[in-house]
C-alpha cells in the first residue's frame, strides 16, 4: 500500500472519487489533494528545504485552471527542481500522445486517462506501483 | 498496529452505548489480537460499513460529475449556438442592407425609364404640334399671298388668316406652356423615397 499520495488538481469533485477510489481499493493509507500547481510546487520547495517527509506518490493533472504553470512543469519542477525521488505521473482526461512524450521527458513514470471508471486503471497501477517506486518500470499510459 | 485491551473495550462500548463506529483509514492500521474474536468482528463491521458509505459517496460523486459535464457541454453548446445566431443575424441585416439597396437602384432605373418614355412622348407630341401649325400657317399664308398675288378680294381671307395665325401661335405656346407644366409638375418620386 502506499504510505501517501498527492492529488494535484483543480477539479474538486474528482478529489472526492479519487479519494474514495483510492480507499477502497487500498491503494493508499493518507491522501491530500491541492487544487493547483502553484500549491503543490510551494509545497515541495518547502518540503525540500525543511526535509520533512514528502509524499510517496505523486498524480498531477494536465491542465490545472488557476494555475501559473501546467501539470507537465509541475513534474519537471518537482523532478529537478526540488530533486525528490517520488513516484510522480499524470492524470488527465487528456490522451494526446505529444503531450505523453512531454511529461514523459518531464520525468513522469505513468499516465493515467481520466474517466468515469477510473478504479479498473488505478487497480492496474496498484500492481505496478513496486515497479515505478524502484524505477524498473517504463512509462505506461493506463487507458 | 495492535489495539491494546483498553482501547478495544472503549471502541466496543461507544458501538454499544452510540452506536458509533470507527471509520477510514485508521481502519488499514489497526489490527486485533489473534484470540480476540470480537473485535475482529468489530473492525470488520466497521471496514464494512466505511465502504459502503465510501461506495455510495463515489456512486453520488460520480452522478455529479457527470451531469458536471453534462451541463458544461451544453453550456459550451449554447454558446456555440448563440454564436452561429450572432453570425447568421449578421449575414441577414448584410443581406438585407443590399436586398435594400437594390431595390433602390432598380426603382432608380425603372423612374429614369419612366422619364425617358415622357420626354420621347413629349417631344413626339411637340413635333406633330408643330408639324400642324406650321402646315396650317404655311397653307393659310400660300392662301393669301396667291389671292393677293392674283389680284383678289382679301379682305375675308385677311382677316381669316391673322385670326388663323393668332389662334394657331397661342396654341402653340398654350400646347408649350402644357408640356412645361406636366414635367415640371410631375412630383419628384426619387426624391420623395430619399426622405422615407
Amino acid at each position: 500500500m502506499i504510505e501517501s499520495i498527492l492529488l494535484v488538481d483543480d477539479e474538486s469533485l474528482f478529489h472526492l472519487v479519487f479519494e474514495d477510489a483510492c480507499s477502497l481499493l487500498d491503494i493508499s493509507l493518507t491522501l491530500e489533494c491541492v487544487n493547483s500547481a502553484d500549491e503543490a510546487a510551494n509545497m515541495f520547495r518547502r518540503l525540500y528545504e525543511t526535509g520533512d517527509r514528502k509524499p510517496e506518490c505523486v498524480f498531477v493533472d494536465l491542465n490545472i485552471i488557476g494555475s501559473s504553470f501546467d501539470g507537465i512543469e509541475l513534474v519537471r519542477k518537482i523532478n529537478f527542481e526540488y530533486g525528490n525521488h517520488v513516484v510522480i505521473g499524470m492524470i488527465s482526461s487528456s490522451n494526446e500522445i505529444d503531450e505523453q512524450k512531454k511529461a514523459q521527458l518531464a520525468g513522469a513514470q505513468f499516465w493515467i486517462v481520466k474517466s468515469d471508471e477510473i478504479e479498473p486503471r488505478l487497480e492496474e497501477f496498484k500492481k505496478d506501483y513496486s515497479n515505478y517506486k524502484n524505477r524498473s518500470a517504463k512509462f505506461k499510459v493506463y487507458n | 498496529m495492535i489495539a491494546d485491551k483498553k482501547t478495544r473495550d472503549i471502541l466496543l462500548n461507544i458501538k454499544k452505548d452510540r452506536g458509533v463506529y470507527l471509520e477510514g483509514n485508521l481502519l488499514k492500521l489497526i489490527k486485533a489480537e489473534a484470540n480476540d474474536e470480537e473485535f475482529e468482528e468489530y473492525l470488520q463491521e466497521c471496514i464494512g460499513r466505511d465502504k459502503a458509505v465510501r461506495v455510495k459517496r463515489l456512486d453520488i460523486t460520480k452522478q455529479v460529475q457527470k451531469q458536471n459535464s453534462t451541463l458544461i457541454k451544453n453550456q459550451e453548446e449554447i454558446t456555440r449556438i448563440n454564436e452561429e445566431l450572432k453570425t447568421s443575424l449578421k449575414l441577414t441585416e448584410k443581406t438585407k442592407c443590399e436586398a435594400e439597396t437594390a431595390k433602390e437602384t432598380a426603382l432608380n432605373d425603372l423612374d429614369l425609364l419612366q422619364k425617358k418614355t415622357q420626354t420621347e412622348l413629349i417631344g413626339t407630341i411637340v413635333k406633330v404640334a408643330l408639324i400642324v401649325i406650321v402646315s396650317v400657317g404655311v397653307v393659310s399664308t400660300g392662301m393669301y399671298g396667291l389671292a393677293i398675288w392674283k389680284s383678289k378680294d382679301t379682305q375675308i381671307i385677311g382677316s381669316a388668316w391673322s385670326n388663323m395665325l393668332s389662334i394657331l401661335l397661342t396654341n402653340a405656346f398654350s400646347i408649350i406652356g402644357t408640356i412645361m407644366g406636366v414635367k415640371y409638375a410631375t412630383p419628384d418620386k426619387t426624391k420623395n423615397r430619399r426622405s422615407r
